[in-house]
């Protein structure tokens, strides 16, 4: 999908090793795993915490230009919704080619509904743009 | 607590490097910002907290 995705926690890369190959859940991991022991990174994107020394649940999408588009953040005990990433990724994609056009929350993929140049004629009328 | 300074939406990410282990080589290598956008490629960063414990 001209994307790739990267882990990132305080481990060190000799770690990510070990636990990639003694993990048979991590079996068919592809994606390089990168190593941040100093926090430089996690800081930088706001999720280090500074009292474990560890990173938190975030998720960030980076355009091919290096923009920041989407970042969201769970506390230690909040799974992350895969769907709900590739919804977003594929959404940024489109929007990327398509840039007179937005995606609602509904939009899935390509060919659901989209709202195409919002302005002044839509104000107080989403309902319609939208059905 | 979790440092606060996080950058916005919309924002250019600052130039960065990280040492990796790939899998897919079985080698150690490197991820770097600048690679991504010379080679014109999106990019998801995904944190979690530590090795061994579930993600």
């Amino acid at each position: 999908m001209g994307c790739d995705v990267v882990t990132v926690s305080t481990d060190t890369q000799f770690v990510h090793l070990a636990w990639k190959k003694s993990e048979k859940e991590l079996a068919n991991v592809k994606y390089p795993m990168a190593a941040d022991p100093t926090g430089k990174v996690s800081r930088m994107f706001g999720v280090y915490d500074e009292a474990s020394g560890l990173a938190l649940r975030g998720t960030f999408v980076v355009n091919p230009e290096g923009v920041l588009l989407n970042s969201e953040v769970n506390f230690y005990n909040m799974g992350r919704n895969i769907d709900e990433l590739m919804r977003k990724f594929k959404a940024n994609v489109y929007m990327a080619k398509k840039t007179n056009e937005v995606c609602p929350s509904k939009w899935k993929d390509e060919g659901d509904k989209t709202l195409v140049n919002p302005g002044a004629k839509m104000v107080g009328k989403v309902h319609e743009a939208l059905s | 607590m979790s440092d606060a300074t996080g950058l916005k939406l919309g924002q250019n990410v600052p130039d960065f490097e990280l040492a990796t282990y790939d899998p897919v080589k079985d080698d150690f290598g490197k991820f770097s910002l600048a690679d991504q956008i010379a080679r014109k490629r999106w990019t998801i960063l995904f944190f979690y907290p530590a090795d061994f414990t579930f993600v």
